[in-house]
C-alpha cells in the first residue's frame, strides 16, 4: 500500500501518458505546418487495431505494432490529403475523425461480432504499461533533439514557419509535412495502444474520450514545444487524477473535465503571455 | 458533375465492400437503407425530419465558410441552443402563439452566444476559431450535462434531460402521426433568405469579400474583425435554432444526446452543396436518407449503422479533394 501522494503521482502519470503521445504528435505536425485535428481518430485507430490484432494473433506485441502502423496510416491519410490533393487540413481532419471513429465502431462488429465494446484480449500487462509510460518521456526527449538539433528538425520547423524558404533550399515542404504526419500518426497510434492494451485490455466505443482534443490544448499550452506539451499533458493528467480524489467533494466533475478546454480557450486570448503558433501552421503550401 | 457522380459511385462501392466484410448482402443492405428512408409516407416524413435537423447546422457551417471562417462548432452551438430552448420550454406554460416563438428565440440566442464566444476570440484576440470551436463543442456538452442533471434539474425528468414540454409548446406537425413539423419550411425559408443575403445585399457581399480575399476586403474598408464576429454569432444562431427545433419539434424535451453529430455531418453537407444554400437543401436530403435509413439497414440487413459515418467521413475528404482537382483542371484549361 502506497501513501496517497505516491498514488496520486502514479495516477497522474497513468492519465498523462496517452496525452503525452498525442500532444507530441500534435507538436510535430503543427511545427511542420499541419494543424492535425484528427488526433482523436488516430488514437482510436491505434487503440482498435492493437486490440483487434492481439485478439486475432494472441500476441499483444503484434497488436502494438499493428496499432502504431494503423496510427501512421491514419496520420498519413491526412498528410496525403493535405499535401497531395490540396484538401483543407481542417476539412480533412474532420472527415478523418468521422471515418476513424465510424470505422472502429464498424470494425468491432466485423472482428468481435458485437457493437459497443470488444471482448477482453491479451494485454501488455502492468509492466508493459509502465514501459509505455517511460517510452512517452523518451519520445519527448527524442522529439526535442530531433526538432532542435538535426537538419531534419530544422526543415520541419522551417516548413511550419516559411515553407517557401524550404522550397528555395531545394526541399519540397510537402514531403516534409507528409513525413511529419506519418510519424505523428505512429505516435498517436502508440498512445491509442497504451489506452487499449496498456491501461486496459479491450477497445470500447468512445474510449478515447476527447483525449485527441485535450492534446491540441496541451500543444497550445506548451507553446508548440515537446517539453512544454509534456508539461501541459502532465498538468491535464493531474486534473484527471484529481477527479478521482475529489469525487465526493461536491466540485462538479463536469467542471474538472472542462478545465483543459477552458484553459486552452484562455490561452487563445493570450492571457498567459503571447502564445504564438508557427506562422504557417494550418496554411496549405501550393506551388 | 461527372466527377461528383464518379465519387458517389466509388463511395457506394466502398460501402458495398464494407457490407460484405460485415457478412451482409450489399443488395439487401442498400435495399433496406432506401426502404427505411423512402419506403412509405412515414419513412419519407422521418427522412425529412433528419433533413431538417441537418439543414440548420449545414447552413450555419456554410455561412461561416463563405465568410472565410471554419465553424467546426455547429455541434456545440446546436446543443446550447437546444439547452436554452429545453430549459425555458420545460418551465413555460403559455399558449402556442407565445411559447413557440419564445422557445425558438431562446435557441437562437443560446447558439449565437456560443458562436460569438469563438467570434470574440477570433475578432478581439486573433485566436484560431477552429481550436476555439472544437474546445467549445466539448465544453457545451459538459455544461449541458451539468445543468440538466444538477442545478437546473427539471422535476420529473430522468437521466440527462429536461422534463417534457407541455403540448402547447410543440411545433405544429405537417403530417399527422409523424415528427415532421413546420421546422422544415422554416429551414427552407432560411436557406432562401441566405441565398438572397449573399447575392443581393451589401452585408452578404462584405462577408464573401472577407472570405475570398481578406486583404483586398480590408483595404476596401471592410472591418474584418467585426465581420468575423458577426459571422460567427449568426452562424451560431442558425445552429442554435436547429437545436431548438429538435427540442420543440422532435423530442419535446432537451436531452444531452439530442444530436448524433449533426454539427459534424453538417460540414459534409455544406461541402457537397458547394456552400450554396439551395444546393445544400438537396445535399441535406441525401444525408437525411443515410441518417434515417441506417437503422433499418442495421435491423434488417445486419449492417452496423456506423458504416454511415465511415462513408460520410470518406465523402468529406473525397469531395474536398474534388474541388481542388476541379480547380486545377480549370486552371490548366485557362
Amino acid at each position: 500500500m502506497n501513501g496517497p501522494i505516491v498514488d496520486f503521482v502514479e495516477l497522474t502519470l497513468v492519465k498523462a501518458a496517452p496525452l503525452i503521445y498525442a500532444a507530441l504528435a500534435g507538436v510535430l505536425c503543427e511545427r511542420a505546418g499541419i494543424l492535425n485535428i484528427a488526433l482523436e481518430g488516430q488514437l482510436a485507430v491505434g487503440a482498435f487495431a492493437g486490440v483487434a490484432v492481439s485478439f486475432l494473433t494472441g500476441s499483444p506485441l503484434l497488436g502494438l505494432v499493428a496499432g502504431v502502423a494503423a496510427g501512421a496510416l491514419a496520420g498519413g491519410l491526412l498528410g496525403v490529403a493535405a499535401t497531395r490533393f490540396g484538401v483543407d487540413q481542417i476539412v480533412a481532419g474532420t472527415g478523418l475523425n468521422l471515418l476513424a471513429l465510424g470505422g472502429c465502431a464498424f470494425g468491432l462488429t466485423v472482428v468481435f461480432g458485437q457493437p459497443g465494446a470488444s471482448s477482453e484480449v491479451h494485454s501488455l500487462g502492468s509492466h508493459g504499461e509502465t514501459i509505455l509510460i517511460v517510452v512517452a518521456f523518451v519520445a519527448a526527449i527524442a522529439l526535442h533533439f530531433a526538432l532542435y538539433r538535426t537538419p531534419w528538425g530544422l526543415r520541419v520547423r522551417a516548413s511550419g514557419e516559411n515553407p517557401r524558404a524550404v522550397r528555395s533550399a531545394g526541399i519540397d515542404p510537402r514531403n516534409v509535412r507528409l513525413i511529419a504526419t506519418l510519424i505523428a500518426g505512429a505516435l498517436a497510434g502508440l498512445g491509442g495502444v497504451y489506452l487499449s492494451l496498456g491501461e486496459l485490455d479491450l477497445y470500447s466505443d468512445g474510449m478515447t474520450a476527447g483525449r485527441g482534443f485535450i492534446a491540441l490544448a496541451a500543444v497550445i499550452f506548451g507553446r508548440w514545444t515537446p517539453f512544454g506539451a509534456v508539461g501541459a499533458a502532465i498538468g491535464f493528467g493531474a486534473l484527471a487524477a484529481l477527479q478521482f480524489t475529489l469525487q465526493r467533494s461536491g466540485i462538479p466533475s463536469e467542471l474538472m473535465q472542462a478545465l483543459p478546454y477552458l484553459a486552452a480557450l484562455a490561452a487563445l486570448t493570450g492571457i498567459a503571455g503571447r502564445a504564438r503558433a508557427p506562422q504557417s501552421d494550418g496554411v496549405p503550401y501550393t506551388e | 458533375m461527372i466527377r461528383a457522380l464518379g465519387i458517389a459511385a466509388v463511395l457506394v462501392l466502398i460501402a458495398a465492400l464494407a457490407m460484405i466484410l460485415a457478412g451482409a448482402n450489399p443488395i439487401v443492405g442498400f435495399y433496406s437503407l432506401f426502404r427505411g428512408a423512402l419506403g412509405g409516407p412515414n419513412q419519407i416524413a422521418e427522412t425529412l425530419v433528419q433533413t431538417t435537423s441537418l439543414l440548420f447546422p449545414s447552413l450555419a457551417v456554410a455561412f461561416a465558410f463563405r465568410a472565410g471562417l471554419f465553424n467546426i462548432g455547429a455541434e456545440g452551438q446546436l446543443i446550447i441552443g437546444g439547452l436554452a430552448a429545453g430549459l425555458i420550454g420545460a418551465r413555460l406554460n403559455a399558449p402556442a402563439a407565445l411559447a413557440i416563438p419564445l422557445i425558438l428565440a431562446a435557441g437562437v440566442v443560446g447558439g449565437a452566444l456560443w458562436g460569438s464566444t469563438a467570434g470574440i476570440l477570433r475578432a478581439r484576440f486573433g485566436g484560431n476559431e477552429v481550436i476555439a470551436t472544437l474546445m467549445l463543442n466539448i465544453v457545451a456538452a459538459l455544461l449541458a450535462n451539468y445543468l440538466v442533471v444538477g442545478p437546473l434539474h427539471s422535476p420529473g425528468a430522468t437521466g440527462a434531460e429536461t422534463a417534457q414540454l407541455p403540448d402547447s409548446s410543440w411545433l405544429p406537425v405537417l403530417l399527422a402521426d409523424t415528427r415532421l413539423t413546420i421546422a422544415l419550411p422554416i429551414a427552407l425559408l432560411l436557406a432562401f433568405a441566405l441565398r438572397f443575403v449573399f447575392d443581393r445585399t451589401i452585408f452578404g457581399y462584405e462577408l464573401r469579400a472577407a472570405g475570398d480575399a481578406p486583404e483586398a476586403a480590408r483595404r476596401a474598408g471592410i472591418n474584418l474583425a467585426r465581420t468575423a464576429f458577426v459571422a460567427m454569432a449568426l452562424s451560431g444562431a442558425m445552429a442554435g435554432l436547429g437545436g431548438a427545433t429538435i427540442v420543440t419539434g422532435v423530442l419535446h424535451r432537451f436531452n444531452v444526446a439530442l444530436s448524433p453529430g449533426y454539427g459534424f455531418i453538417a460540414i459534409a453537407v455544406a461541402l457537397v452543396g458547394d456552400l450554396d444554400p439551395l444546393r445544400i437543401i438537396v445535399a441535406a436530403f441525401a444525408f437525411g436518407i443515410l441518417q434515417s435509413g441506417s437503422l433499418t439497414m442495421q435491423a434488417y440487413a445486419h449492417v452496423p449503422k456506423d458504416v454511415v459515418s465511415f462513408v460520410e467521413g470518406l465523402a468529406i475528404v473525397a469531395l474536398a479533394a474534388r474541388r481542388f482537382v476541379a480547380e486545377r483542371a480549370k486552371a490548366a484549361h485557362a
